[in-house]
């Protein structure tokens, strides 16, 4: 894959050329390891929410929104700088009472249905939905009009 | 006959599989907003902070293009001779937006580069560019005379890009009614 978009990603310019600063790197980052449970959680806690059916809704809607920049991740589980935006939008919008409908349709307006991982029934999508319950019927259909039958007969 | 088709339907499978593998951008998205308005936005001009830089600047008599850039960008540091050349040779009105970025530094940028946009709107917090459906930077608005998002351009501007996409876009809306 050629490279010609930039997503925003935080990095320093720092480079490691010397051994010293190599092993104070690397303690740093054991440190990091040990102290890693309590970040995250410190991370997860920077929203306040006054119910906890809003926050259920917050952490429902950041798993089931893709992140654009990296598509294979949700902005739930993403550190690009563009989910912690997303994620700020989605928390004040829950702050501002919107609905969980109000608040897919704001993202899709600006990202396309590509943003949700779960695609949302419309003209657009309805065979995809309708494709796993069609084929089973279609199976269901051709064993019993023609291999059952012809099974009882042998 | 009856044998070959499970062979024909694998076939047919990995002629798929090929296509999406090797030929397909799913890195590159179709804007959401196609045919539709530019969003309503107010950002200030980079480098005369009173100014204001409003969807209403668009002109209204011919296509312009709204670029979207960062000085943290290594792609658009390429794109930027190209940017230049818009201006220059082409003469198509080109604004842009400094998305996430630090003002000074894209100030210093302009002053050293040389600045080919006619107003450039600066976005620290990212808000328009979300409102535009901008996933990273550089990412190409043209806009019609109407104020309509017509197409979006993921990604440096190449010579090659101008010659067949771009440029053909902009002389057919400039020679619509």
């Amino acid at each position: 894959m050629q490279i010609n978009h930039c997503p925003k990603v935080e990095h320093s310019d720092d480079d490691f050329t010397s051994i010293k600063r190599y092993k104070s790197f690397v303690a740093v980052l054991l440190w990091m390891t040990v102290l890693m449970t309590s970040l995250t959680y410190a991370s997860e806690d920077l929203h306040h929410f006054t119910t906890k059916s809003d926050e259920l809704r917050y952490q429902t809607l950041i798993q089931q929104t893709r992140c654009v920049v990296c598509q294979g991740q949700n902005i739930a589980d993403s550190n690009a700088p563009l989910a912690t935006d997303l994620r700020e939008k989605i928390f004040q919008m829950i702050h501002d009472k919107k609905s969980n409908e109000e608040i897919k349709n704001y993202l899709t307006k600006r990202y396309g249905e590509f943003i949700l991982y779960q695609p949302r029934w419309n003209k657009l999508t309805y065979f995809l939905w309708a494709f796993p319950f069609i084929s089973l019927l279609t199976l269901l259909g051709f064993l019993f009009s023609y291999a059952l039958p012809k099974r009882r007969v042998s | 006959m009856k044998k070959i088709i499970p062979f024909l339907i694998i076939f047919g499978l990995c002629v798929l599989f090929y296509k999406e593998l090797f030929y397909s951008h799913p890195e590159e998205l179709p804007s959401a907003l196609i045919g539709q308005s530019v969003p309503a936005f107010t950002l200030y001009d980079l480098t005369r902070p009173n100014i204001k830089f409003t969807e209403t600047n668009f002109p209204h008599d011919r296509a312009s293009l709204l670029n979207v850039w960062a000085t943290w960008c290594h792609v658009c540091a390429q794109e930027h001779e190209m940017m230049m050349k818009i201006t220059n040779e082409y003469h198509v009105p080109l604004y842009s937006i400094d998305y996430k970025d630090n003002a000074d530094a894209a100030r210093k940028w302009l002053a050293n580069a040389g600045n080919p946009f006619i107003l450039t709107g600066n976005d620290a917090s990212g808000d328009v560019a979300i409102d535009l459906g901008v996933y990273g930077t550089p990412e190409t608005f043209l806009i019609s005379k109407k104020g309509k998002i017509t197409y979006r351009y993921v990604g440096a501007i190449t010579q090659e890009a101008w010659d067949q996409v771009l440029y053909p876009m902009i002389k057919k809306m400039d020679g619509e009614k």
